[in-house]
């Protein structure tokens, strides 16, 4: 019989603060109206919870936006389902704190976008950056697991090692280097923030070097950016294999941008049971396993590891879902992501500004704006 | 990282811990889960903060009393540094 999924990924909200010019967010985001109601999510948890899943990964948009977190924390962990919160930051107090964790809060992630604040809050389009210095050590002290999660892009990339000097400060147990995947308001503004090939090459070696140094305290997680990787990540673990994805109006998808695909019907947790949705739905089965799967992926010995890559890169980039991710140095169409390396590294480079919050350096980038707008 | 000292007191780290019963015991940790069985599994759930290392090789040498003591202290001390550069463990 088919397993069940192992992780749910809940946007509980699009609404954020915040306006990371690479948010995963999609491009059309999901209204306030349009959200599920307190109970619905707590349906879902308990639903989820019985399907077999383990982990809960509230996130958004900013999911300290919903008055309800609490609750749904609440919920969850009753439920049995081990809960992360997945944040900014901003909309947290130590009361607030308090309260999440007596719920059964297990996990904190943090995302920081830079360790200067003027670049930081360039980049978030919002003045964030020193509030959540301010947040690390109340959050350290909390007795959750804390993460701090750093996205890298050309325009910080040069700044790794301060980077990661800011993270060693506020203690956390782990500390990911997330590079910006290239879907949503990351895709559109994919030019400004792609890295060239000497950051990339540079930050393996920094990293290397931060992995021994801390190793024992902190742990830290960094992957080689999939347009510079020989082969593609296995996206989501595979489709409709380990995880699935809520929107903010209970649409179930089976990766964030899944959305982007033509011709595929997403269903919602309103219609529709979670267990039909991953076991029965056509959006989920579409590229189960290694039915659809097109060559070179079909004959390839690491179809079972990667499973061919990602289905939205595949048509953002490709223009076909159903095609083997072009990241892939065997895929067919992989010459449309070197051209994009190729135009990157012909050009400048990282820019070392002195920006405003929210100034459009020459147009370089769209900000991400509340959704509804 | 240096093995653990006699006297430490291995715990879970922040944010792990067990669920379920019997067969269905699992450490949840933020990165996933592990599912152990046998020796990892008894190893672990000795790591309570209270019980120092040395007490927790005498007890794991009680159990598996056919091992020599040096590999059974190497064993549980190698087992224990890696779960504590993951972050499961600290001691
Ligand atoms: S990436 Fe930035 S804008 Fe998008 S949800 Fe996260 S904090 Fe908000
Ligand atoms: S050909 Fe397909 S299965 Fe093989 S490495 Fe590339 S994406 Fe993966």
């Amino acid at each position: 019989m088919l397993p069940g999924p192992l992780a749910l990924i809940a946007e509980i909200t699009h609404r954020c603060p915040l306006h990371c010019v690479y948010c995963s967010n999609p491009l059309q985001m999901a209204a306030l109206c349009s959200e599920l109601a307190t109970e619905e999510w707590v349906g879902v948890y308990q639903q989820a919870a019985k399907l077999g899943v383990l982990h809960l990964h509230l996130t958004g948009g900013e999911p300290l936006a919903r008055t309800d977190l609490t609750q749904l924390v609440d919920a969850a962990h009753a439920a049995g389902l081990y809960t992360n919160l997945i944040t900014s930051g901003i909309g947290l107090s130590e009361h607030r704190l308090t309260a999440l964790v007596r719920a059964g809060l297990d996990h904190v992630q943090l995302s920081f976008q830079d360790s200067r604040e003027s670049s930081a809050d360039w980049i978030a389009g919002t003045r964030a950056h020193a509030l959540k210095v301010e947040l690390a050590p109340m959050i350290r002290r909390s007795g959750v697991a804390f993460t701090i999660n750093m996205v890298v892009h050309r325009q910080n990339l040069d700044r790794l090692e301060e980077m990661i000097a800011l993270a060693e400060s506020l203690h956390p147990d782990r500390l990911e280097i997330a590079h910006v995947q290239y879907y949503g308001w990351a895709f559109k503004n994919r030019d400004a923030l792609l890295p060239t090939r000497k950051q990339v090459n540079d930050s393996l070696r920094i990293v290397a070097v931060a992995q021994e140094r801390l190793a024992g305290r902190i742990h830290i997680e960094a992957v080689v950016p999939d347009y510079y990787a020989r082969y593609p990540k296995a996206c989501m673990g595979g489709w409709g294999r380990q995880q699935l994805i809520i929107d903010p109006a209970g649409k179930a998808l089976p990766c964030h941008a899944a959305g982007v695909i033509p011709g595929l019907q997403f269903h919602t947790v309103r219609e529709h049971s979670l267990e039909w949705i991953w076991r029965e739905s056509d959006a989920f089965q579409k590229f189960r396993g290694e039915q659809w799967m097109p060559e070179p992926c079909r004959s390839c010995d690491r179809r079972a590891m990667d499973f061919g890559g990602c289905r939205c890169q595949a048509f953002l980039v490709a223009g076909d879902a159903a095609s083997t991710d072009p990241a892939c140095s065997l895929a067919p169409k992989h010459v449309l992501i070197e051209e994009v390396v190729a135009r990157v590294n012909a050009s400048s480079g990282s820019a070392d500004h002195s920006p405003q919050v929210g100034e459009k350096i020459n147009s370089l980038w769209s900000y991400r704006p509340q959704p509804g707008q | 990282m240096p093995l653990p000292q006699d006297s430490s007191q291995p715990r879970l780290a922040s944010g792990c811990r067990w669920t379920g019963e019997g067969d269905k015991r699992m450490l949840l940790f933020p990165e996933g889960v592990l599912k152990l069985k046998g020796t990892g599994h008894a190893i672990l759930e000795r790591c309570d903060g209270q019980r120092t290392f040395r007490q927790i090789v005498d007890e794991l040498q009680g159990l598996y009393s056919a091992s020599e003591p040096e590999k059974v202290r190497n064993d549980v001390g190698g087992f224990l540094e890696r779960l504590q550069q993951k972050r499961v463990v600290d001691f």
